[in-house]
């Protein structure tokens, strides 16, 4: 005990000496806002590794794979090679040269100046204010679940305040230069840890193949529920025409793997480097860093299984008493030695703390820059700070509410729903808006509020997790899901299943493409002030 | 190949994600130094 406190106030230590160096050189609204532009390649991919894997990731994440095995390997693929390749080398450049050139200082920003639309850049940073605190209360939740189970005198409620409470401290004080260089820490000392537990953890089970074979002979213990839900084994992947399968594949993988591309907390750091060579760096960087994230995060996850069977005679979804959420901290806890466990307790609050500390900030600048600086008037014409402050104070009372309220084995479904939604509403124009000049601004608007109106659609009325608990569908049509009265197996039946952004990405996509082909292409001037430094 | 995996679809998983992150260091190392160009800095007019 008297270990995991002091290296919890060492580790706090060292992020309030982040926060106050970067308070002090945070001056300007540039700075508060997009780090002065002047970020080191490491402090990039450190900072953006650590903003994408959060707890989530590493415990709701992990957790499922401790679930349904290493099938969620393929999010780890999509998560290197999307999230960070294709993120940097495709998005990246394109995004800090237009950035720069329309002088945006955030996503909504670039996408309202790219287009000349005002209603492009409030909508985004509307939707961005209200949304992205339910995927922060998650990241909440998981840190705060995991603190009471390692502090139990200190109660699941005081944790909410005292955790909330740190990380406003230095992003309200120090923005984006404060998130960014606490970032790089806490991701430094995230990939040290899970170094140590992918290392241990196939020591233990003698070796890499040793331990996969392991967990391939297991199949016959897969529960029968999981059985029939689609699951073959943790080594196996699912039948894709399952539950389980769909689960996976649309929502997991295909909803987180390409839903990266359009966040806004991620996509405004290319806008802080001051060179496409630090982008290039943060590549290199970047790559081994989320495979050492997500990559052991989701190996252990299953692996789990083995051990718990050999020490306990119990597979890990029966250890933590039903609750997937509770695999990784059960294993950290129980499996791994004493230092360790004090430690990595120290890097999830590291996971989730930079997390959070991206979210409050995008989440309060969307607001206070993307919406309320449009109808107020400031009064040198450029950004408050002060504002700006307001707007990440509003944003983190906002994240303390849904934290409350949420339920358990939330995690990783929120993560997955704030993704997908940003894949909706943001991707089709935000790619086709760095690449192609006949894409017009009446499109982006169809586009955006139609891959919006699409996957909350989805989720209201089809997609049966969502459905199901918000109600409305049950109100309106006496089924919990529009497809629930499909002839069981039948493809009509499983889209209760399928993520909303099966459907409402390509929906966006083609309402983006079909009605720039419909309308007047933008001003020729205006496309080549976009259009300066690229080709 | 297979490490002990239970179907090729996972060990593809598992080699893709080994695969990707050494991409990504050998397109780092080979652009370590490559600036790219830079946009003159203007300040755009925006519509309703």
């Amino acid at each position: 005990m008297e270990g995991k406190i002091l290296g919890i106030l060492v580790y706090l230590v060292g992020i309030f000496y982040l926060g106050y160096k970067a308070w002090k050189v945070t001056r300007k609204p540039t700075d508060y806002m997009l780090a002065g532009r002047q970020m080191s390649p490491f402090v990039l991919a450190m900072s953006y590794g650590a903003t994408f894997v959060s707890t989530s990731a590493i415990i709701g994440f992990g957790g499922v794979s401790g679930m349904f095995g290493m099938s969620m390997l393929w999010l780890t693929f999509l998560t290197i090679f999307v999230g960070v390749f294709l993120a940097m080398v495709v998005f990246g450049k394109r995004t800090r040269r237009m950035g720069l050139a329309l002088n945006c200082q955030t996503f909504p920003e670039l996408l309202g100046r790219r287009y000349r639309s005002k209603f492009i850049q409030q909508f985004s940073g509307v939707l961005i204010f209200l949304f992205m605190p339910v995927y922060a209360a998650a990241v909440l939740i998981g840190i705060c679940r995991m603190l009471e189970v390692a502090f139990p005198m200190v109660s699941y409620g005081a944790w909410l305040l005292v955790v909330t409470a740190l990380v406003a401290m230095y992003v309200v004080t120090g923005g984006l230069r404060a998130v960014m260089y606490t970032d790089a820490f806490q991701g430094s000392i995230m990939a040290v840890m899970m170094l140590i537990l992918i290392v241990t953890t196939y020591t233990l089970l003698g070796g890499v193949g040793d331990a996969h074979q392991a967990l391939t002979d297991m199949a016959a213990l897969v529960p029968e529920k999981l059985t029939a839900g689609g699951m073959n084994g943790w080594t196996q992947g699912p039948d894709i025409k399952s539950p389980i399968g769909l689960t996976i594949y649309t929502t997991l993988v295909y909803g987180v793997g390409l839903g990266v591309l359009a966040q806004p907390q991620l996509a405004v750091r290319y806008m802080t480097v001051p060179s496409d060579r630090e982008l290039n760096r943060a590549v290199a960087i970047g790559g081994i860093f989320i495979l050492l994230l997500t990559g052991v995060a989701f190996v252990v996850g299953a692996l789990s299984n083995v051990v718990f069977y050999e020490r306990f005679g119990e597979i890990a979804i029966t250890t933590a008493g039903g609750n997937f959420d509770r695999i990784i901290p059960m294993y950290i806890d129980r499996i791994m030695p004493g230092w360790f466990s004090g430690l990595f307790l120290v890097a999830m609050f590291a996971a989730a703390m930079s997390t959070m500390s991206s979210q409050y900030h995008v989440s309060g600048t969307s607001l206070a820059r993307d919406f309320l600086e449009q109808h107020v008037s400031i009064g040198n014409g450029g950004s408050s700070m002060k504002l700006n402050q307001l707007g990440v104070i509003i944003a983190v009372f906002a994240t303390l509410v849904w934290a409350w309220v949420l339920p358990g084995n939330i995690i990783a479904r929120a993560t997955a729903f704030f993704f997908g939604l940003c894949a909706a509403s943001f991707l089709p124009i935000y790619l086709l808006g760095l690449y192609w000049k006949g894409m017009t601004k009446i499109a982006a608007k169809v586009s955006m509020v139609g891959g919006f109106a699409a996957s909350m659609f989805w989720l209201l009325f089809v997609h049966l997790q969502e459905s199901a608990a918000i109600g409305l569908c049950q109100a309106l049509t006496g089924q919990s899901s529009l497809a629930a009265g499909g002839e069981q197996g039948s493809w009509l039946w499983l889209m209760q299943w399928v993520d909303p952004n099966v459907v409402a990405l390509p929906v966006s996509m083609a309402l983006a493409v079909g009605v720039s082909l419909a309308t007047r292409r933008m001003e020729s001037k205006h496309l080549d002030l976009c259009w300066d430094g690229l080709c | 190949m297979m490490m002990g995996l239970g179907s090729v679809e996972i060990a593809l998983a598992f080699w893709l994600s080994i695969g990707s992150a050494v991409l990504c260091v050998v397109y780092g190392i080979v652009n370590w130094n490559n600036k790219g160009a830079e946009p003159g800095k203007a300040v755009p007019e925006e519509d309703a």
